[in-house]
């Protein structure tokens, strides 16, 4: 192998070993310094960092709460810690909205340059040999290459930048807000947004639900993910006119929605209007084949033609 | 036989998260939930997990053996979405548990300093 082959073989592998630099772009304008020092802070008691970090986001969300009233609720004595997953069901049972923010440092400085604290899972130990940790992040300095947190027993940790990004990274960037229903992230990714949303509604939190949904509308008011939420969400709140008209309209801009249109016939069938119903239906049926919602619309059909006939005036 | 309460819901609760995905498609029509069509592509997938629950029916057993309250596991695995309460009985002895930041030994101090030392220095960068 010559020489040059070598520092070939060597670049291959260093870019093999890349990963997405840990670096923050401050946008011209943009404060190079933040601290949102109104955000409570709840020391934690032993291994309950998990009920800690959950009640200073929610106590920060508008929610009333208490460390000891979520221990209950999110922590595992066996693990002597917290599942991120049960710190986000009890975010839901809060009638808040556990949302994920995107994997980077650039979206959680976003979250605190628009006064939301980001609660963050961090690694303070190594890959294979790992030390778990809830915080919250309640600040930067740029200037001083330092993040804030509210962390253990510590009301105001500074630390610095590259340990913060370091130990994050290890923790696979996890980072959620308790965001208070009608208040929007930072971040423009309609698709996550609506995710954490549908959570909501998937729990039953239905009003809550509702609320996101019209925030998420008037934010991103040709999302047709938005307009199916909350055509579902009047729904399930007994709205039907309401449902119907935001169905009808997200079908006029995206006729071959088949979720969309497979709802609508469900609607129009629960309202005895069978005719009405099963074009619907068998429109959605031509439009689902081979998708993901295949099944469910041939179901929806098979139901609708089941119907007797006539049986009820369609009003 | 006895079956005793906390199988019951865990079987209740499997079976709600199972027919809600798929019974209910081939019975009869269903509304189709906004989570499913975010999900609409990872739909498969997640139908797996959720017979894997089905055929582990101790998701509340276990947490109870993990030191939770029974009354406690109930409400928290009624707190789950479908998806999550799949995921959870892979996540119960695996996932990140975060608890204490006090736990650090001098081993793993040393190579974190180093760590610290070789690391990225400056993270902000003025545009």
């Amino acid at each position: 192998m010559t020489r040059q082959h070598g520092w070939l073989v060597v670049a291959l592998l260093l870019t093999g070993c890349a990963t997405p630099p840990d670096q923050v772009r401050l946008p011209q304008g943009a404060p190079t310094r933040i601290d949102l020092d109104s955000v409570p802070f709840f020391p934690q008691s032993r291994y309950q960092c998990g009920p800690a970090a959950l009640a200073t986001v929610l106590v920060a969300s508008g929610s009333t709460t208490t460390p000891a009233q979520l221990v209950d609720e999110v922590f595992l004595p066996a693990r002597r810690g917290s599942l991120q997953l049960e710190l986000q069901a009890a975010t839901r049972q809060r009638g808040r909205i556990a949302y994920q923010i995107e994997p980077t440092l650039e979206s959680l400085v976003a979250e605190l340059t628009a006064g939301r604290p980001v609660l963050v899972l961090l690694n303070l130990g190594l890959g294979r040999w790992p030390i778990w940790h809830y915080a919250v992040v309640v600040g930067f300095d740029a200037e001083r290459e330092r993040f804030v947190l509210r962390s253990g027993t510590t009301r105001r940790r500074e630390m610095r930048a590259s340990r913060f990004a370091g130990a994050w990274r290890r923790g696979a960037r996890w980072g959620m807000l308790a965001l208070a229903p009608g208040s929007l992230p930072a971040g423009n990714d309609v698709r996550r947004y609506v995710a954490a949303v549908a959570d909501l509604e998937s729990v039953g939190r239905h009003e809550a639900a509702m609320r996101a949904y019209q925030a998420g509308d008037a934010r991103w008011p040709s999302s047709t993910l938005v307009q199916l939420g909350q055509a579902n969400t009047a729904l399930a709140l007994g709205d039907t006119a309401r449902a119907e008209r935001l169905l009808a309209e997200l079908l006029r801009q995206e006729p071959a929605n088949v979720p969309a249109r497979n709802n609508l016939a469900e609607l129009l069938a629960k309202r005895g209007c069978r005719d009405a119903a099963l074009i619907e239906a068998r429109h959605a049926q031509a439009i689902a084949r081979g998708g993901p919602f295949e099944s469910a619309v041939n179901a929806t059909v098979a139901e609708i033609e089941a119907m007797p006939i006539d049986t009820f005036a369609c009003k | 036989m006895h079956i005793s309460s906390f199988r019951k819901t865990v079987c209740l609760l499997a079976l709600f998260a199972f027919a809600n995905q798929v019974i209910v498609p081939h019975a009869h029509g269903a509304i189709i939930g906004t989570d499913e069509a975010v999900a609409a592509e990872a739909r498969n997938a997640d139908l797996a997990r959720i017979s894997r629950v089905l055929s582990d029916q101790s998701v509340q057993q276990r947490l109870v053996s993990m030191g939770v309250e029974p009354a406690a596991a109930e409400a928290r695995l009624a707190a789950l979405t479908n998806a999550e309460l799949a995921r959870i009985a892979d996540e119960l002895e695996q996932a990140p548990a975060g608890g204490d930041a006090l736990a650090l030994i001098g081993a793993v101090f040393l190579v974190l300093l180093i760590l610290e030392l070789t690391g990225v220095i400056d993270i902000f960068k003025k545009v």
